[in-house]
């Protein structure tokens, strides 16, 4: 029976053409990138790119031979030459924008602020809607008790921020496969470079192949997103107006990212949700801006906003007065 | 009441307190299945509070109510599977067809979709079920409302200003459907209403209600009847007077007629007598107050809606 109620959110977040929106507007952004990328494919097969990586190899071996290099830039040199010879030996240019890298490269630049925003247009007017339009009364007094109707509601968003992430990197393939090379799912990739105060660091590089890469950036996104899918649920019980909570999604959004850059020695910034949401990006080694966000840090956070962000939600929803 | 039927709910001592401000006040009233009840005042009276309490949307202060022998607050689900409402304005979803609307709560209550067809005709909306609801006028709408309470063929109906909306024909045709409901089905209807008219036309029993507080609960033919007189129009308005006194009959005289406050079975011999002595009657009648001069009484000349 639960799954009935289920059912009736996703046909009226259907209905509403919310999800025909977050479609229409990763398809146009996609397409964009893909036009950038052909034309950027289109400058490479002008140059002669191995001669170029012959003697960017030949400068690293020169470089090890002379030696005096302490071990972290040694090991990293390695993987370097091993990367690039890895490319030379299939014939394969690294520099070549693909159908896959564009996919994988899509977790890390949408997953910061473009998918989170969707995710606030999907789940911002999912409560407060009803509650616009009046349509609350019937609904709240159709003998379901009210946790239900909004654990419905939290299923539906679940379901549709999974879907529309999911839909980021179908559309990105399939609007870049047809004008850059298709393949390549199994070429190396390096991640966890990252720079510490004064060395740049290796030992946490990982090589993976790119598909699997591909699928942990993947993942911890989706992560990430639910999060943000609760704290868009909370609003909405919060705003009995759809602006309001959508607005304030954005605020929340856009306002943190410039704290976290401008005052970046204001340590308990790094509690803050925005502060934890590029999981990706600091799995592909980017730099945290707070010191002391691991990994396992940023998750608990995420998790800990999530839960919060619920128990207020539920708190509200099941308890509070229903006027028109 | 002829239908006697048991009772489907009960709402004790009803209060809801909102700031300093009381809206409904020790509201107290029965529903009995196969009645029609009104719930008659103007508006801002602490109708719609007292449905939203009723239906579980607001917590009441103080006080209970329990539907089909389960307490609304503590038996939510159960309570409610035996109600079919729309409160206040009968709000759907605009942005989808009118089936698919009944769909939808149809789903929530696990009722089967056949359900759908059989309320659409019993309001009359089957041949526009298919458009948006956007669409609808007023009028449809309040009909598609009433549909979505019939769905699972609940015990109690409750209806906020079920007329609104509704061209004459159409209130006529509701009522039909409601008295019926009540009368064939068994099911307790609950009419909330600011028209005194249509209550008295539509239902059984009414209580009514001013400034959060029920002023009177009865049947509306008694409430009624405990408000008829007897009018007499006569030649020598002193010597009738004179007469009815003599018999114990008090009476009130305005220029050529005495008002007396009894029923018509008590008529004839007075006319006899007055006859007797030579007072000459142009013509006596039965006087039947409508609601509404009740309600003037009631609420002490404060006019309705």
């Amino acid at each position: 029976m639960f799954i009935a109620l289920v059912r009736n959110e996703v046909l009226k977040l259907l209905r509403r053409r919310r999800f025909a929106i977050v479609v229409g507007i990763l398809f146009v952004i996609l397409a964009l990138v893909s036009y950038s990328q052909y034309r950027q494919l289109r400058e490479l097969r002008t140059q002669n790119w191995r001669a170029e990586l012959q003697e960017r190899i030949a400068r690293y071996e020169n470089r090890m031979r002379r030696g005096g290099l302490n071990d972290s830039w040694a090991r990293s040199m390695r993987a370097e030459v091993r990367r690039l010879q890895f490319y030379l030996d299939r014939g394969i240019n690294p520099e070549q924008p693909t159908a896959p890298l564009v996919v994988r490269t899509f977790a890390n630049a949408a997953g910061f602020l473009l998918l989170p925003l969707l995710i606030a247009v999907l789940g911002s007017d999912i409560v407060s809607a009803e509650n616009a339009e009046g349509t609350d009364k019937l609904l709240l007094t159709r003998a379901r008790r009210r946790w239900k109707i909004l654990t419905a509601k939290l299923v539906t968003l679940w379901l549709f921020a999974s879907l529309t992430l999911l839909l980021g990197a179908v559309i990105s393939y399939a609007v870049t496969a047809p004008v850059l090379p298709a393949g390549g799912w199994d070429l190396p990739s390096f991640n966890g470079f990252s720079m510490s105060d004064t060395a740049f660091r290796v030992d946490s590089v990982r090589q993976l192949p790119l598909w699997k890469d591909a699928l942990l950036a993947y993942g911890l996104e989706w992560y990430a997103l639910l999060a943000v899918a609760a704290i868009a649920l909370m609003l909405s019980v919060l705003f009995k107006s759809s602006a309001a909570s959508i607005g304030t999604m954005l605020a929340s959004l856009i306002g943190g990212t410039i704290l976290t850059r401008v005052s970046p020695d204001w340590t308990a910034g790094k509690y803050l949700f925005i502060s934890a949401l590029p999981l990706a990006d600091y799995y592909s080694g980017q730099a945290p801006p707070y010191d002391g966000m691991s990994m396992t840090f940023c998750i608990t956070l995420l998790g800990a906003w999530a839960l919060a962000a619920l128990g207020v939600a539920y708190a509200l929803f099941t308890r509070r007065d229903v006027f028109g | 009441m002829e239908s006697g039927g048991d009772t489907a709910l009960v709402a004790e001592h009803l209060t809801k307190v909102i700031g300093d401000r009381t809206i409904v006040d020790d509201v107290s009233f029965a529903l009995r299945g196969g009645e029609v009840f009104g719930f008659l005042g103007p508006n801002g009276a602490g109708k719609t509070t007292t449905i939203r309490m009723l239906v579980g949307l607001i917590a009441p202060t103080r006080g209970s109510i329990t539907i089909c022998g389960h307490d609304v607050r503590r038996d939510f689900e159960r309570a409610l599977r035996c109600v079919g409402c729309i409160v206040e304005n009968p709000d759907l979803y605009r942005f989808m067809t009118g089936r698919e609307n009944l769909e939808h709560f149809a789903r929530m209550l696990g009722v089967a979709s056949g359900e759908i067809e059989r309320v659409a005709a019993l309001v009359n909306l089957a041949h526009r079920l298919d458009q948006r609801v956007g669409t609808y006028s007023l009028g449809m709408r309040q009909r598609l409302g009433i549909a979505q309470a019939l769905l699972g063929d609940p015990r109690v109906l409750i209806l906020d200003e079920p007329a609104n909306g509704l061209d004459p024909a159409g209130i006529r045709e509701i009522r039909e459907l409601l008295r019926g409901l009540a009368a064939e089905r068994g099911m307790a209807v609950f009419v909330s209403s600011h028209l005194l008219a249509e209550v008295e036309l539509t239902c059984d029993r009414v209580a009514i209600i001013h400034k959060g507080r029920i002023l009177k609960t009865g049947s509306v033919r008694e409430l009624i009847s405990s408000q008829r007189t007897m009018e007499f129009r006569v030649d020598d308005v002193a010597r009738a007077h004179e007469l009815f006194r003599a018999r114990g009959v008090e009476a009130e005289s305005y220029d050529d007629t005495l008002v007396a406050a009894i029923d018509e079975t008590q008529a004839p011999p007075l006319i006899a007598a007055l006859a007797e002595q030579g007072v000459g009657v142009f013509h006596a009648r039965e006087k039947v107050h409508t609601l509404e001069e009740l309600f003037l009484e009631a609420t002490g000349g404060e006019t309705v809606g």
